[in-house]
């Protein structure tokens, strides 16, 4: 039998970490035939899931039998793919959580280039594009330039800015053809964790150095790259110890205005880093990796002053860098035991509106999981975390003190108990944590799984969740704006104060899930959710005072304090249907409502409704046919001190990759075909709103 | 749970049947390949007792196989021989097996193993990393999720053993004089 079987396969883990096999809400592995299938097996996506083994005994009553496969010839047994059931492996089925997982393949297909664009592919994120170097990133609402409610971790690391509090995502690059997966975990993630982890947590995961042996080269250019080179390369240093290196540089032109004119907003930018994999035995895998980049970001930004104009408005150029250092061992005891021990260095160095931030992190973490019995998985772990920042004030940004130093002590545990084999399976825990702003939090969740019948599951949860108040909510002043003097009246000065008594926000969250696979062919997941929010951080409007200066001016101050509460609630719903074997279709759709009972404060800005379909197509003569189609609901946008609408936008991406030789891939993608340019979302530093546009892309790889 | 099991079952034959791709665990493939390697290897005429004696394979240190080799090889005869399964406990039973598989935990073992069955007509066959470099004949190596093979023809020279050319031809490697 020699039908070409070949999947786009691709072994996904909700992992703590990068490669370590360890229970997360569950350590679920999910055989997920990434969007392709080329043959016309029922042992499909799902159906390989259901196909797999759950537990070991089923293995042996599962998997096909020796004695009836003796015929089976030395040709066709070099070329069987085993599974292995050396670890605990459960699948997507049996992950009490709103999960979402992005693939190479997906980000493969649709030509994405960035971290933040592969993330608009799951349902329920919020991803908009502020220029050509920022985004807004969130989930299940509260999304801002520097939405703060989700945990976002690469290989393990955190890059989560105490400083701003949010996310730099312009900052944050990786090789995209070696990234593995980014699995997205939508709900409170607390009890693992940690905190901050409140609406969701990104896991980005790269590839071990064992899986990208050989060279790389690829290069990409269009109307908005011009071009951007990433060259990588992998060997063997010795048995069982792979490394890779790689360096990369781009070069991205600026969005546009509403006119169509070129933005202000060129961004480019060098990266190298390298990575080393050693397995010297069985039981003991140590990973090293380490980066350092360096951008120019190129943007317009208004200052304000108290001289005329009172306003400057400017084109700088900012020099982003950073670099980091991570080391991780990982040990198995047996099939039911392992432990894992992480540490990692991280340098972070900003530059907006005329601000240089520098942060350093020491991280420390370990983590042991263990069977209890032949019911019980636990997984518990503790850590360690000390982070330094700096910042280099201007007018428009300081802080209070200038030098921070910041401690935590985390320690978590957590037990999946097996209630009813194969029908009821209970994760409760909780995350304990100690920071120097607000004491002591505690994070519990408790997580129900339920499979009635053979095609369906059911999941509920309960879970509290925090988010410490950032260095930028708890000791910042930013002096947002100036109002020019009228008559005999001085300027005002719109400024913000932050607050060092700020506690922290909690969420009281409440989700229920469904997954069904009504046939081989196609399945559904729906998460719903009724988050309960209180002591949010939000600026609060003061008594103004007068400033002698010199120059004299009124300042009319906010204040943070923990004054809001809200509600929000939501649906996503996703689903995969193989039409054909070359024809693959995935959507989603998702709804969101937020409601605050405390006076109108607009809690990040976030559309109602998106909804998006994309269809992948094998061709004949080694060829693909790629294209996704994004709906996003209107919003109304931070602007100034107030609001500015955000229209609805429809966008289509088409692309053709073509594989001419095995070595060889050729891609051109047409992105946002509909659309001349619409905007996405605003920037706190400058009144100009930046476009995407309607763009071509072509991106050569070769590996050798 | 026994209807799971026939329904998982089931989906897998009927997944089998038209893709032809199993997902088999990876010692039920070496398992398979050892069964395999008796059919396409020659032992010299002073290996056996007699024409009818059994071609034995031993497993020597952990036996991650279960019941699977065990499965693999009975009832069935090659060249009118039984094959037989053994677990070796003792070293000294290794030299009366004609297949020795050397399980990773004896890694350590390796060098004194190879020692004892230099010029005895016995396949070495091992999981162990870079085991022919080190002086076994056949080397089984995961490649992206597959049980490759690596065959060093000096080795089994020394052990006057002759391999069919059809089990070279499925080899990654073979080393050594032809």
């Amino acid at each position: 039998m020699n039908i070409n079987c070949e999947k786009f396969g691709n072994r996904v883990g909700l992992l703590r970490w990068v490669g370590a096999p360890i229970t997360a809400f569950n350590a679920a592995v999910v055989r997920n035939a990434g969007l392709f299938h080329l043959c016309c097996s029922p042992v499909l996506i799902f159906g390989l899931l259901l196909a797999d083994p759950f537990t070991a005994s089923a293995a042996e009553s599962s998997a096909p039998s020796v004695s009836d496969s003796r015929d089976i010839s030395l040709e066709d047994l070099v070329n069987i793919k085993v599974t292995s059931v050396a670890k605990k492996e459960t699948t997507l089925e049996d992950s009490p959580a709103a999960v979402t997982v992005v693939t190479q393949d997906d980000i493969r297909r649709f030509g994405i280039t960035t971290l933040p664009e592969a993330l608009r592919l799951v349902p329920g994120m919020d991803v908009a594009r502020i220029n050509s170097h920022e985004w807004a990133v969130s989930a299940r609402g509260f999304n801002s330039e520097f939405a703060n409610k989700m945990l976002v971790l690469i290989d393990g690391r955190s890059v989560y800015t105490t400083g701003f509090g949010g996310v730099i995502w312009g900052m944050e690059d990786v090789v995209m053809e070696d990234l593995d997966r980014i699995e997205v975990i939508r709900g409170p993630g607390g009890t693992l964790w940690g905190a901050n982890a409140v609406n969701g947590v990104i896991n980005i995961i790269t590839k071990s150095a064992k899986d990208t042996q050989g060279g790389l080269i690829s290069t990409s250019f269009g109307t908005e790259d011009q071009p951007s080179t990433v060259a990588r390369y992998g060997g063997q240093l010795a048995t069982n110890l792979y490394y890779r290196v790689y360096v990369k540089y781009f070069n991205r032109d600026g969005l546009v205005e509403s006119t169509g004119a070129d933005a202000p907003d060129p961004w480019s930018g060098t990266q190298g880093g390298m990575r080393l994999d050693w397995e010297p035995s069985e039981q003991n895998k140590l990973t090293l990796q380490g980066d350092y980049y360096s951008h120019r970001a190129n943007e317009n930004q208004s200052i304000p002053s108290l001289a005329p104009p009172f306003a400057q408005t400017s084109d700088v150029v900012n020099h982003d860098s950073g670099g980091n250092l991570l080391g991780r061992w990982t040990h198995d005891f047996s099939e039911h035991s392992s432990l894992s021990v992480q540490t990692y260095y991280d340098h972070f160095h900003p530059e907006q509106i005329g601000v240089k931030y520098t942060s350093d992190t020491f991280d420390f973490d370990a983590q042991h999981r263990f069977a209890l019995g032949s019911r019980n998985d636990v997984v518990w772990g503790a850590g360690y975390r000390y982070i330094s920042d700096k910042l280099d004030p201007s007018f428009y940004l300081s802080f209070n003190p200038p030098d921070q130093r910041e401690q935590l002590f985390s320690s978590f545990v957590q037990d999946e108990v097996t209630l009813v084999p194969d029908r009821f399976k209970l994760t409760a825990g909780s995350k304990f944590e100690h920071n120097d702003f607000t004491g002591f939090e505690i994070q519990p969740s408790a997580r129900l799984l339920w499979t009635p019948a053979e095609p369906h599951t059911l999941w509920a949860s309960v879970s509290r969740a925090v988010r410490t108040p950032s260095i930028s909510e708890m000791d910042e002043r930013v002096n947002f704006q100036v109002i020019p003097p009228a008559g005999a009246a001085p300027p005002v000065l719109v400024s913000s104060f932050g607050n060092p008594d700020l506690e922290s926000e909690e969420l009281l969250a409440y989700e229920l899930g469904y997954r069904v696979e009504p046939t081989k062919r196609c399945s559904l997941d729906l998460a719903g959710f009724y988050n309960e929010y209180a002591r949010l951080i939000a600026g609060v409007p003061g008594a103004p005072q007068f400033d002698p200066g010199p120059p004299p001016h009124l300042v009319v101050p906010t204040i943070n304090e923990n004054a809001g509460r809200a509600q929000s609630y939501g649906l996503e719903l996703s689903g995969r249907w193989d039409v054909t074997d070359w024809w693959h279709l995935a959507g989603s759709w998702s709804w969101f409502e937020v409601h605050s009972p405390v006076g109108g404060i607009p809690w990040g800005a976030s559309p109602e409704q998106q909804f998006q379909l994309r269809s992948s197509m094998n061709l004949p003569g080694h060829l693909e046919f790629n294209s996704a189609l994004f709906y996003v609901d209107q919003i109304q946008a931070p602007y100034g001190t107030g609001q500015i609408a955000i229209p609805s936008y429809v966008r289509l991406d088409v692309g053709v990759v073509w594989h001419p030789l095995k070595s060889l891939e050729l891609g051109v993608w047409g992105q946002n075909l509909l659309d001349n340019r619409h905007p996405e979302f605003t920037s706190y530093k400058t009144p100009l709103i930046t476009e995407v546009p309607r763009g071509v892309m072509a991106k050569i790889t070769w590996r050798f | 749970m026994g209807r799971l099991a026939a329904t998982l079952g089931l989906l897998l034959a009927v997944g089998q049947g038209i893709c032809g791709e199993a997902s088999f665990t990876e010692y039920q493939v070496k398992a398979l390949f050892l069964f395999n390697f008796a059919k396409y290897v020659e032992w010299p005429a002073e290996a056996f007792a007699s024409t009818t004696s059994p071609i034995v394979i031993g497993v020597v240190g952990d036996n991650k196989f279960g019941d699977q080799l065990k499965k693999a090889v009975d009832g069935k005869s090659i060249g009118g021989r039984p094959l037989l399964f053994r677990q070796i406990e003792k070293d000294d039973e290794m030299a009366g097996c004609h297949i020795v598989f050397v399980s990773a935990s004896e890694t350590k073992r390796l060098p004194d193993i190879l020692e004892r069955l230099k010029a005895k007509p016995v396949l070495t066959v091992s999981e162990i990393e870079r085991f022919v470099e080190q002086g076994g004949v056949i080397g089984f190596v995961k490649r992206q999720d597959r049980i490759r093979l690596e065959i060093d023809l000096d080795a089994a020279q020394r052990a006057r053993l002759q391999l069919s050319s059809k089990l070279l031809s499925v080899a990654d490697t073979v080393r050594g004089k032809r």
